[in-house]
């Protein structure tokens, strides 16, 4: 599966920085999943459990407190107030 | 000369206190350090990412429009302003008050103990300041900025240039500036740039207010090791001073006392 470089930004510092190959959450306008070679894209992400799929097929969970998602050409930010893991 | 050397050694046992004092606050402020540059970096990181996901957003013509771009003119200025804790801290917070006389009717927002103690509002620790805090205080922020209240809105704070030197600055924050890079008109928008720009604004200011608190606490932490450093030395210095005077007046003394024997004794 190709991946992409997935990094989530808090004000504690970069909770999570790694390839990726599925990062899933809920924008503004609904649930979104962003994989590998998505187009530039920017949302607002409402408070919401999101996902991330990691390269060996681990997943994921956390759960974040409202924020933005900015999808560009080499990377993917996520921003998030708060985010803590939710690891099941 | 009795009384001289009574004196002299109290002298030398109130500065000694002094330097166990400044040792003692150099030393908390030696262990707080490394904490609070760990925390100043990661908000920067915060803040420049914030600033990268705002930056092009700014550019598209349907943003300046915004009310956040335009401040009201005939509104006031707005300052956060950002001081200690304590006191002791060499130059840190009368640099900041200093700083502040050049915008005497701004609207003042403090944060820090000796800043809320000066304008009379309730205590803010800038040393707990959390980013809960930080989003409250940019939501009250904003809303006043929206209604107009405000012509511009900054922070005053201190930025942290090395250890050894830390300057008193304002920040500004809004009305926001767009950059004059062309954006690239690719990326896309969900729903809209308006709606983005309105729901990351929070985020963008409670991120500047965090980093700046932040930054802020690790300048006042340095500066206090270096003003406790210098005040040590001083102390260090005096009691050595002392010391040699109240050696050479035990030594008249007793030089004295000798003297007088001897004549005494009719030799």
């Amino acid at each position: 599966m190709k991946t992409y470089k997935l990094t989530v930004a808090t004000p504690n510092g970069n909770v999570f920085e790694d390839e990726v190959v599925m990062l899933t959450v809920r924008g503004v306008a609904g649930e979104l999943a962003v994989m590998a070679g998505h187009i530039p894209f920017v949302t607002a992400i409402k408070p919401s459990d999101c996902k991330i799929e990691l390269e060996n097929g681990d997943e994921r969970f956390g759960h974040v407190e409202g924020g933005l998602l900015t999808v560009s050409n080499e990377s993917v930010t996520l921003l998030a107030g708060s985010f803590c893991w939710v690891d099941k | 000369m009795g009384a001289d050397i009574k004196k002299l050694r109290n002298r030398i046992k109130s500065v000694d206190s002094t330097l166990h004092l400044t040792t003692a606050m150099g030393l908390v402020a030696s262990s707080k350090i490394r904490r609070a540059m760990d925390a100043m970096n990661k908000g920067r990181q915060y803040e420049n990412a914030v600033k990268n996901a705002i930056a092009p957003l700014l550019t598209s013509l349907e943003c300046q429009k915004s009310p956040f771009m335009n401040g009201n003119e005939n509104g006031k200025v707005c300052l956060v302003v950002i001081a200690g804790d304590r006191g002791l801290a060499g130059g840190y917070n009368a640099n900041i008050f200093r700083a502040l006389r050049d915008y005497p009717n701004a609207h003042i927002i403090p944060i820090g103990k000796r800043a809320c103690e000066r304008f009379k509002a309730d205590v803010i620790l800038a040393e707990n300041y959390t980013f809960a805090d930080a989003v409250n205080m940019a939501k009250t922020i904003c809303d006043g900025f929206k209604a107009g209240e405000y012509s511009k809105v900054g922070i005053l704070c201190t930025r942290y240039v090395s250890m050894l030197s830390q300057e008193a600055c304002v920040k500004w924050m809004l009305p926001l500036v767009a950059s004059q890079e062309k954006s690239s008109s690719d990326v896309i928008y969900e729903p809209d740039e308006i709606t983005i720009l309105n729901a990351a604004i929070n985020e963008y200011v409670a991120g500047m207010l965090v980093s700046a608190v932040r930054e802020s606490f690790a300048s006042e932490v340095a500066a206090r090791r270096c003003a406790m450093d210098s005040a040590g030395k001083n102390a260090q210095e005096m009691i050595d001073n002392l010391q040699l005077e109240y050696n050479r007046a035990r030594q008249g003394a007793i030089t004295q006392e000798i003297t007088e024997i001897v004549a005494g004794s009719g030799m």
